[in-house]
């Protein structure tokens, strides 16, 4: 596949996702939970889907994917902390 | 960026270093100052335009050194009149409000404005000679970090003209710091200032990541660096995220007073316990940011003075590696008097026992290399000797605090004080152990030894005499200047203290001031035992530092002759072809520009314009002048012609397979998703404060947002196959794509405008509730990375349309990794704003 073709592939992958998570949202029959997890899980695989690609993260050295990951764990483990410590 | 730049600075070169062409248009003073700030080569030393369009590493160190003394002794003054305040024990000579902001502003100055500055004036001048470099990554950034810096502590000078400065400690709990309690306009300037602050560092963070990473001389292994740059390496690391965290609350902050959002007044989970969980997530690292520097000194000079080997190397490094990790993990250790539950109070009591085992094995290093080696008391010594001392005790009384049972007694009463400043000071004084160790490499001169050992005891003993009384009579509440009057003999002895400590700050000002001209000229290496590559050349080195290119291929220091270099920049022009067909033998690096002084009187411009945009006036047209001027200036900056070798060969782990820019760009986005994590955070604590299903959502139907996000997507593809007709070679399909992306970014940004103002037209506005101010700061935190990217589009756009970055494609994959990450934040907000 040309390089051209994938990232048309991508894109149009992402942008059924997008539309797909509106559509969970309408969704009367599954729990909220469920309905959050799923749109949540659907956003993570867009953003590995663009860092990987159109940012070709996946072809730099493995190192600078550890460092957008430091940030990510700083981010999330301030997020939960934070949130957990709330009485 | 590209060759196709030549002609550009042709006419640069023309127009600003001869007489106008045709200059009937021209007059005078512009072309006097046009003059004045060219750049064609670095002016000579002790001009004043040396010093405003330097961009070297030892000036800029230099420049970052005497400037953050000027704030010692800014802070230093109001520090001496807090001292005289409680010579007795109730008010006399300072007001309420004055006290208030002498403290406050102290606090600000010294841990912000003078200490780290300090530290980052010798990571300046000696890192790039340690690792064998001739010059940061990016020089022209290191320079405009250092305008940041120095404008933003003059902003912070002017908020005392603005109605008074921020009255509500350097820890600016919520909600004291919302206008409710804190009405002055100087309050806002004051945290404006540190937002610019933040950028300084966050720029520099980013230079040195870069530089450490990537411009070590060959052989020069991770591990085989010396101590002090090891310091560094994890102090910018530390600095690269926690700051991030700090940029977060500061702008939320700064919402809250300008634009009326409620997040630190927000009730249900209290939006002070929200500060305190942003600013002590980076506080608790900014303690050891602050201290690892000195850290890094002392192992430094107690290996030349001691003439060993620091013992424990590895392990050393190890322990300051453990400790740089760590301490993003102990911040609620200030958070044990809020609501937070008991579960994670005793969390963060162990993991805070967990930090101090690390600092103990490091000094034990130290101390079994003075056991092990033949000290000589010189006066670097003395000093970082006299700070490892006081440092225990600091530490040791640190653990106490972090107790959860003793710190309900401790919070907020003198103990803290004295712990601080018994671990902060001695960091202090090991840098003034640093400067003068590298006082001789710095000026070629020696200091004056009889006068320096004096400054130490004198130092030593007003040190102790100033924070040891403070332990004594701990029971002083915090900030406050009336205390008990029982107390008042040891509060006149800390006093006493504090003038004699003031003395010896005033003595070592003028021991390097006199020793410039009356020093002993000393030649390259004045120390016996010192081992690391800044005293293998000349002191003061020259400008590009070593004599050759340096190598530690064969175990220690030697020079090569000159490889051949590639081209590399820092986003400006590199100029590699000319006519005569020369060698890159005559390639040489630029030294200077005028752009990143101008930058930085801009941003002060904003700044201040911004903070009493709301009341009208001038303000308004400041902000006005700040924007136009800024980018102009960065224009300047864009389109000079600035060339910057980057060595062929030399230690790059783990960072070998990747360009410095491209690294730059890469480490730069990190600290840009902590800055939205803070803020996503923020929404979710905010959120799980209030019940996350009471929670209603903002807008009322998610298709404007999904019809965002599908225009995200596509500009983004736009911006891959702009990508894709660079590397082809077509510049029809580039220009397209770049102009696809624009269209759709200004599309993205009316969607919004259509929302927001349907939105305030039924009456929801920022200030109206949580839910609202979340909605509106975060996604205009989005909104407006959409619009920088545009702006840099409009920049991209016309030259593309020249024929640029076809040979050299690189800043637009630059433009597109950012741009990408824009997309991939909306990914993000609309889910969490729009739907669930
Ligand atoms: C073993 C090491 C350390 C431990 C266990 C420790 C523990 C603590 C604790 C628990 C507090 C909170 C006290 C309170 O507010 O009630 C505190 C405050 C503080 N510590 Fe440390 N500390 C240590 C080392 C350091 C170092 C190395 C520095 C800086 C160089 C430092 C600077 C500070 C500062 C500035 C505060 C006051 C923050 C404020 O304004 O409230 N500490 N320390
Ligand atoms: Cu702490």
């Amino acid at each position: 596949m040309t390089s051209t073709k994938l990232y048309t592939v991508i894109y149009v992958v992402l942008f059924a996702f997008a539309t797909v998570q509106v559509v969970i949202e309408g969704l009367s029959g599954i729990g909220y939970e469920i309905a959050v997890a799923g749109i949540l899980l659907l956003s993570v695989i867009k953003a590995v889907l663009v860092a990987g690609y159109y940012q070709h993260l996946l072809y730099e050295p493995r190192s600078v994917a550890y460092v957008v990951a430091s940030g990510l764990v700083t981010a999330i483990a301030l997020t939960f902390a934070a949130s957990y410590s709330i009485t | 960026m590209t060759e196709d730049q030549q002609t550009h600075d042709d006419r640069a070169v023309q127009s600003g270093g001869g007489p106008p062409d045709g200059s009937a248009t021209e007059n005078a003073l512009v072309f006097r100052l046009r003059r004045f700030f060219t750049r064609d080569e670095l002016p000579p030393l002790g001009t004043v335009r040396h010093w405003l369009l330097t961009t070297n590493h030892k000036d800029v160190g230099i420049l970052y050194l005497v400037t953050s003394l000027f704030f010692l002794v800014f802070g230093g003054v109001l520090a001496l009149l807090m001292r005289v305040e409680l010579l007795t024990p109730v008010g006399d000579i300072l007001s309420a409000t004055g006290y208030n902001q002498a403290v406050s502003t102290h606090g600000l100055i010294m841990i912000f404005w003078f200490l780290s500055p300090f530290a980052f004036g010798f990571a300046n001048y000696v890192v790039p000679l340690q690792i064998g470099a001739k010059d940061l990554a990016f020089p022209r950034l290191n320079s405009l970090s250092y305008w940041l810096y120095l404008f933003s502590g003059i902003l912070l000078g002017i908020s005392y003209f603005q109605g008074g400065s921020f009255e509500g400690g350097w820890t600016m709990y919520a909600p004291l710091n919302v206008p409710t309690y804190m009405p002055n306009i100087g309050s806002t300037t004051t945290v404006l200032a540190l937002v610019l602050f933040v950028i300084s560092v966050t720029v520099s963070s980013v230079n040195f990541i870069t530089t450490l990473h990537r411009m070590r001389a060959e052989g020069l292994t991770l591990f085989r660096m010396p101590l002090f740059t090891w310091s560094i390496l994890l102090t910018v690391w530390m600095m690269l995220f926690a700051f991030a965290a700090l940029l977060a609350a500061l702008l939320i902050l700064s919402s809250d007073r300008i634009l009326g959002t409620t997040y630190f007044t927000a009730e249900g989970t209290p939006g002070s316990l929200l500060w305190t969980h942003l600013f002590w997530f980076f506080g608790h690292p900014e303690v050891y940011i602050v201290f690892f520097p000195a850290l890094g000194a002392m192992a430094e000079t107690f290996q030349t003075f001691t003439g060993r080997r620091l013992v424990g190397r590895k392990w050393f490094i190890i322990a300051m590696v453990l400790v740089a990790l760590q301490s993003f993990l102990v911040w609620m250790h200030h958070m044990f008097l809020t609501s937070i539950n008991l579960q994670i109070k005793t969390l963060f009591m162990v993991t805070t026992i967990g930090i101090s085992l690390p600092f103990d094995l490091m000094v034990f290093s130290l101390i079994y290399t003075m056991v092990k080696g033949r000290i000589r008391f010189t006066t670097p010594f003395l000093f970082t000797f006299g700070a490892l001392l006081v440092f225990i005790i600091g530490g040791i009384t640190g653990v106490f605090l972090g107790a959860v049972v003793l710190d309900y007694q401790l919070r907020g009463t003198y103990w803290v004080v004295a712990h601080f400043h018994y671990v902060m000071v001695a960091g202090v004084m090991a840098l003034v152990g640093g400067i003068f160790y590298w006082y001789p490499k710095f000026t070629g001169r020696m200091y004056n030894k009889r006068l320096g050992k004096a400054t130490f005891w004198l130092f030593f003993v007003g040190f102790n005499l100033l924070y040891f009384p403070l332990f004594v009579a701990w029971e002083t509440p915090r900030r406050v200047f009336e205390y008990p009057a029982a107390l008042t003999p040891w509060h006149q002895l800390a006093t006493v203290g504090g003038f004699l400590l003031g003395i010896s700050f005033l003595l070592v000002i003028w021991n390097c001031y006199w020793s410039l001209w009356r020093g002993e000229p000393v030649d390259g290496n004045p120390w016996e035992y010192s081992t690391t590559a800044e005293w293998a050349v000349p002191s003061p080195p020259p400008l590009e530092n070593f004599p050759g290119v340096p190598s530690y291929e064969s175990g220690s220091l030697a020079f090569r002759d000159d490889d051949t270099p590639e081209t590399s920049t820092d986003g400006g022009t590199t100029v590699s072809n000319d006519e005569s067909g020369s060698t890159a033998h005559d390639h040489h690096d630029s030294h200077a520009s005028p752009w990143p002084f101008f930058i930085g009187i801009a941003s002060l411009v904003f700044f201040l314009g911004l903070s009493g945009i709301t009341t009208g006036g001038i303000y308004p047209v400041l902000t006005a002048l700040g924007v136009v001027f800024g980018a102009v200036s960065l224009i300047g900056f864009g389109l000079e012609s600035f060339s910057v070798t980057e060595p062929e060969r030399g230690e790059r782990w783990p960072f070998e397979g990747i360009e410095n820019g491209k690294l730059g760009v890469w480490v730069f986005l990190a600290s840009d998703i902590v800055l939205f994590g803070a803020f996503i955070g923020s929404y979710v604590f905010l959120r799980v404060g209030y019940g996350w299903t009471d929670w209603t959502l903002v807008p009322h139907d998610p298709i404007p947002g999904l019809i965002n996000t599908y225009i995200l997507l596509t500009s983004s593809f736009c911006i891959v196959l702009a990508l894709v007709a660079a590397e082809k070679n077509s510049r029809w399909g580039l220009i397209a794509g770049l102009s696809t992306t624009l269209l759709l970014g200004i599309g993205f940004l009316i969607n919004k405008g259509i929302e927001w103002v349907e939105l305030f037209h039924e009456g929801v506005w920022l200030s109206s509730n949580v839910q609202a101010s979340t909605f509106f700061l975060t996604t205009g935190l989005h909104a407006l990375h959409v619009i920088l990217g545009l702006l840099i589009l409009l920049y991209l756009i016309p030259r593309a349309i020249n024929g640029s970055y076809l040979n050299d494609e690189r800043p637009i994959e630059y433009f597109g990794l950012y741009w990408h990450f824009v997309d991939i934040v909306w990914l993000f907000l609309f889910p969490l704003f729009y739907i669930i």
